[in-house]
């Protein structure tokens, strides 16, 4: 008997438990567990503390899961969680009534660490059945939301001292086990479990005969009392499995989906497991596409669950019908919980449930465009049924759509299966260079060649203006190069440099020159500079976009396809015209059109010595056929790897990059993907490879002493200025720069940072404040509305600026809405006559968040033609070592200044030490 | 295999993890009672009276070992003499009043006023 005793004894931690074995780490002696009482979960846990803080059972109530719901996402275009997307994620992980969310302190101001994570609350919001918590991370500004368990009853082992109990409160019935605790009779040795909210405060038992003054907790030291539910022997805690918090947290995890996950579960791979990280060097494109197809499909996932919880019920709208005789919708898409920017050419789906009088209908359309009072124009595809005379209660839903995703899957899939997707062919002149962009784009070792073209004798082209040297050094160097890379700081040229480079290629009579860039508005800026040289450029842009206009208009293919006025095509333009004023075509009369219109594109195409479009618009099929030799990418920068493959895989040899990778990177909204490296471009993996970026060297936008840090502390003090003082003087305004001809100055503010009404951005009113202040006196000493752009990373504090200026700007309101208040990621790419920076964040006990990211800062700097005010506070800037750098400059420089406006004086104020460089 | 595991000491655990588990623990409990307040208006109602029959055969003795009703031949075997001292839980079994036998130690300050008490009263 004893042995068989014996050999129980080592049953611990074997996996077929008892079912009252901790389902952890496998203890089952009775005296030591208790089973969690939570009809979905009714697990056991023992009272050992194992490895971790608290003891098992301990561990399991106190667990939370935290999402990161957003990263960039809410902050950067406009910051409010809308419950549906939240509720999306509850449901999306099966939570349901028995989770809810916590609030982890009672102000929602106090910083937790969960893991490694250090966040900080910022509001704790209650719905229905959940409380949920928006935290921020610290560090990053990143979002997430905490959910905790809501398992808080036990229930003790019927072999235990008290038999099969749930603990509760002997008065109330609370079963809250974090608020009960024993008392005891004052003169007796019986005791009672007592919780501390209400009963232990309520004044009649202090005259009854119990001693309240020795409540004692049944959670003491991070476990159940150990003479209640005893602490397993260490022998015991030996023999058992050995688990960490970490799996602890995982299996937590598992058990959401699936309740009767096992710790052996944990060693499968799962959706919580981190995908493979990016790196320098692939084997092949095989290894490449097993890298990246994941990331991609991470990355859709997220943009699909966004979008599709973008459900609107209750929309007004108002019909009209378009020029081309399509349907239109007009409606508000609320701004306050629209966290999703709508871009012309999105899909959305219109819904009427029916009434009496109208049956149930949908329809699908096109976003067209978005009026300046936020009124979007829905082009409906079908123009049949559409209840007219109905104006309320229609439902808007997003149509997502994996076009852009799949192509780039389509072409990892074809850069790693067909060996002639890229290099298809040598480079004239250049033996065995058959493979050479192909290994290059992998990081192989390969010899640097040269292609041997005849130079044409100037480098500039026409209708475009003189080029500057390094211009013509970047233009001399790419024509001779299989694959380069031009680095374009602010305002040094990038188009026309593109665009001179783009018309020298096409010159070289190697087929048609393929220019691509990741948004929609640098395609049509470069289609325009390219067609100005004289060269044919056919803009394609995607079918969902034919209605949006565009200033390009006359260059894109589906207009060239309208406008060919030639009378073999008569039976098209008569097709074209029955199908506009019909809306349809007889079936037969349908599948003419079609052809006709494929035959009329084609033509055109081929015709063209330049196709522009986005990279995802590369991979349209009606380029499928195509081969494109040379391939420049501008924005390269601001594009993901794959995204920039799909024009590659059409058959380049020779590549140009152009992009700025000092400056902003690609918007990544999954955080997974984004710390997988998906927001590394393929130009930076280049530099990285050793591939040393061509860099234009003039810049011609910023007023000298502007240019002056951002080039010494990004460009390495190489840029030069293209433009003089003189030319950069703002003559006849007058404006109290501290230090006349030195348009610039930080403006010291101590005002409180505060979270947003959103509860997700953050806000400052003494520096919104003083941005009006500081508009106004721009505007009253004769600058213009449009020439002024307010630059702040929140959201919260552009919609408060925005409101404040409307509300309490000295002069006219019109002028104050004339003025764009945007984000610095919305200003990437463009520029202003003047720059106010709002920096926002004075908190200094909490990080800077997004203004710690130097590129962010970058481009913030280098927006500004002629003058720039600063508006944040040192103290807390200065902890960063390149704010510290940047204050420092503007110190020595006399342009750090504090006071109202009309007497600013220097400020003494005391620089914060920088912290070490990390990242 | 087993040999290996039990000369193998339990894992010391971060310091920093503790704190941070404390911090967490004191949330779950400060949101429990806002909770909790915000559940109860007005006070509940007392039904806290101990039955007589508790008292009947009631030991006086805490150095004393009965017979507990369930359970105890798990304890016996660690129990120290002295350490402990036996307790009846009270607990309700829906209406129905019950009460259970445990040790508890003696250290506790559960028992430790109760003792003093008793000390004071003798004396007096
Ligand atoms: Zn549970
Ligand atoms: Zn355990
Ligand atoms: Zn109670």
């Amino acid at each position: 008997e004893e042995a068989g005793d014996e050999a129980e004894g080592f049953d611990y931690g074997k996996p077929d438990f008892t079912e009252h074995a901790c389902r952890y780490c496998g203890v089952s002696n009775p005296a030591c567990v208790v089973r969690c009482n939570v009809p979905s979960c009714r697990k056991w846990f023992c009272n050992s503390r194992g490895n971790t803080s608290g003891s098992h059972i301990v561990n399991h109530l106190v667990c939370f899961y935290f999402f990161l719901c957003s990263c960039l996402f809410f902050f950067f275009f406009s910051c409010t969680v809308v419950p549906s997307v939240v509720m999306w994620v509850l449901n999306g992980i099966r939570m349901e009534e028995r989770l809810s969310f916590m609030e982890l302190c009672s102000n929602g101001y106090i910083s937790v660490v969960l893991g490694h994570m250090k966040l900080r609350i910022l509001k704790i919001i209650k719905m229905r059945t959940f409380q949920w918590a928006i935290c921020v991370h610290v560090d990053t500004d990143y979002l997430s939301i905490i959910v905790r368990a809501k398992h808080k009853e036990v229930c003790l082992h019927k072999d235990s001292p008290l038999g099969e109990t749930i603990l509760e409160c002997y008065n109330c019935g609370c079963r809250n086990v974090f608020l009960l605790g024993f008392i005891s009779a004052k003169t007796e040795s019986v005791v009672v479990l007592l919780c501390r909210e209400p009963c232990l405060n309520v004044n009649a038992l202090k005259d009854m005969n119990w001693d309240l003054s020795q409540w004692c907790p049944l959670i003491d030291d991070r476990c159940f009392l150990q003479w209640l539910v005893k602490i397993p022997s260490e022998q015991e805690q030996l023999r058992a499995r050995q688990i960490s918090a970490q799996q602890i947290n995982k299996v937590e995890e598992l058990w959401k989906a699936n309740p009767d996950a096992t710790l052996e579960d944990l060693e499968k791979p799962g959706v919580d497991d981190e995908p493979q990280q990016v790196v320098l060097k692939y084997e092949d494109a095989y290894q490449y596409q097993n890298v990246f197809a994941p990331l991609i499909k991470l990355e859709a996932d997220y943009d699909k669950m966004m979008k599709e919880s973008q459900s609107k019920d209750n929309v007004t709208i108002r019909w009209d019908i378009g020029l081309n005789k399509k349907r239109v919708a007009y409606f508000v898409f609320p701004k306050e919980d629209n966290e999703l920017r709508l871009v012309p050419g999105d899909e959305l789906r219109l819904r009427y449930s029916g009434d009496a009088a109208h049956p149930a209908w949908q329809s699908v359309g096109h976003v067209i465009k978005l009026t300046a009072q936020e009124e979007v124009a829905l082009e409906l595809r079908a123009s049949q049924g559409v209840p007219v005379d109905v104006n309320h209660g229609l439902s808007v839903d997003f149509v997502w759509k994996s076009t852009s995703f799949d192509r780039m899957q389509g072409a990892m899939k074809t850069f790693a299966v067909d060996e002639t997707s890229v290099s298809g062919g040598t480079i004239p002149g250049v033996p065995g260079s058959f493979w050479y962009i192909y290994h290059h784009l992998l990081g192989h070792e390969v010899e640097v060649q040269m292609v041997r073209n005849t130079l044409p004798r100037r480098f500039g082209a026409p209708g475009l203006p003189e080029l500057n040297a390094s211009q013509v050094f970047a233009v001399k160097s790419v024509l001779q190069r299989p694959i380069s890379l031009i680095q374009g700081p602010p305002g040094t040229g990038k188009t026309v440099t593109s665009a001179a480079i783009v018309y020298h290629m096409a010159k070289q009579g190697q087929g048609q020159v393929l220019v691509c860039a990741p948004s929609n508005v640098a395609v049509d800026q470069l289609a325009e500079k390219i067609s100005a040289t004289g060269l044919k450029v056919v803009r394609l842009c995607a079918k969902s976009r034919e209605a949006v206009s565009s200033p390009v208009e006359h260059l894109t293919l589906h207009y060239q396809v309208r406008h060919l006025d030639t009378s073999e095509k008569s039976e098209l333009h008569k097709l074209q015209q029955l199908k506009d004023e019909q809306g349809e075509l007889s079936s037969s009369d349908e599948k003419k059109y079609k052809a006709l219109k494929r035959a009329t594109e084609r033509e055109i195409s081929q015709s063209a010595d330049v196709i522009c479009c986005t990279c995802v618009g590369a991979g349209d099929p009606r380029l499928a056929n195509f081969r494109f030799r040379q391939v420049l990418i501008d924005e390269s920068t601001q594009a993901t790897e794959p995204e920039c493959l799909i024009p590659l895989v059409l058959g380049a040899k020779q590549v140009v990059l152009v992009g700025d990778h000092c400056q902003l990177g690609p918007v990544i909204m999954c955080k997974k993907a984004a710390r997988a490296g998906l927001a590394q471009s393929l130009f930076e993996r280049l530099v990285l490879l050793g591939l040393k970026p061509i860099r234009l060297q003039v810049q011609y936008r910023m007023h000298p002493c502007l240019s002056e840090f951002p080039s010494n502390s990004f460009y390495e003090g190489t840029l030069q200025n293209g433009v003089t003082i003189n030319e950069r003087q703002s003559s006849g305004i007058d404006f109290p720069w501290p230090v006349p001809n030195r348009p610039m100055f930080f403006y010291v503010q101590m005002g409180q940072e505060e979270i947003s009404a959103s509860g997700t951005s953050y806000l400052n009113r003494t520096e919104a404040a003083n941005v009006e202040k500081i508009v106004t006196t721009f505007l009253r000493s004769g600058v213009v509305p449009s020439q002024i752009g307010v630059i702040t990373p929140y959201e919260g504090q552009r919609a408060y600026i925005v409101n404040y200026m409307s509300r309490n700007g000295a002069l006219r309101q019109q002028l104050y809405k004339e003025i764009e208040v945007a984000s610095v990621d919305s200003f990437q790419g463009r520029e202003k006559d003047y720059i106010i920076l709002s920096c926002v964040r004075s908190n200094e006990h909490q990080g800077i968040g997004f203004l710690n990211d130097p590129r962010r800062l970058n481009v913030a700097l280098t927006r500004a033609r002629y003058g720039i005010v600063i508006l944040g506070n040192p103290k807390v800037l200065s902890k960063q070592p390149l704010w510290n750098g940047l204050l420092t400059h503007y110190k020595e420089h006399e342009c750090l200044v504090e006071g109202p406006l009309n007497n600013l004086k220097q400020s003494m104020v005391q620089f914060h030490k920088p912290k070490k460089i990390y990242n | 295999d087993d040999e290996v595991r039990f000369r193998q000491k339990l894992a010391e655990v971060d310091p920093e993890e503790v704190a941070n588990f404390d911090l967490e623990l004191r949330a779950v409990v400060q949101e429990s009672m806002e909770q909790r307040k915000q559940e109860l208006r007005g006070r509940p109602a007392l039904n806290m009276m101990i039955p007589i029959n508790v008292f009947e055969g009631s030991s006086r003795d805490h150095h004393g070992r009965m017979a507990g009703e369930s359970g105890d031949e798990a304890l016996d075997e660690d129990i120290g003499e002295d350490k402990e001292v036996q307790v009846k839980v009270l607990v309700k079994r829906g209406n129905k009043q019950q009460t259970k036998q445990m040790y508890i130690p003696r250290d506790c300050s559960l028992v430790q006023s109760t003792k003093q008490k008793e000390a004071a009263e003798l004396e007096e």
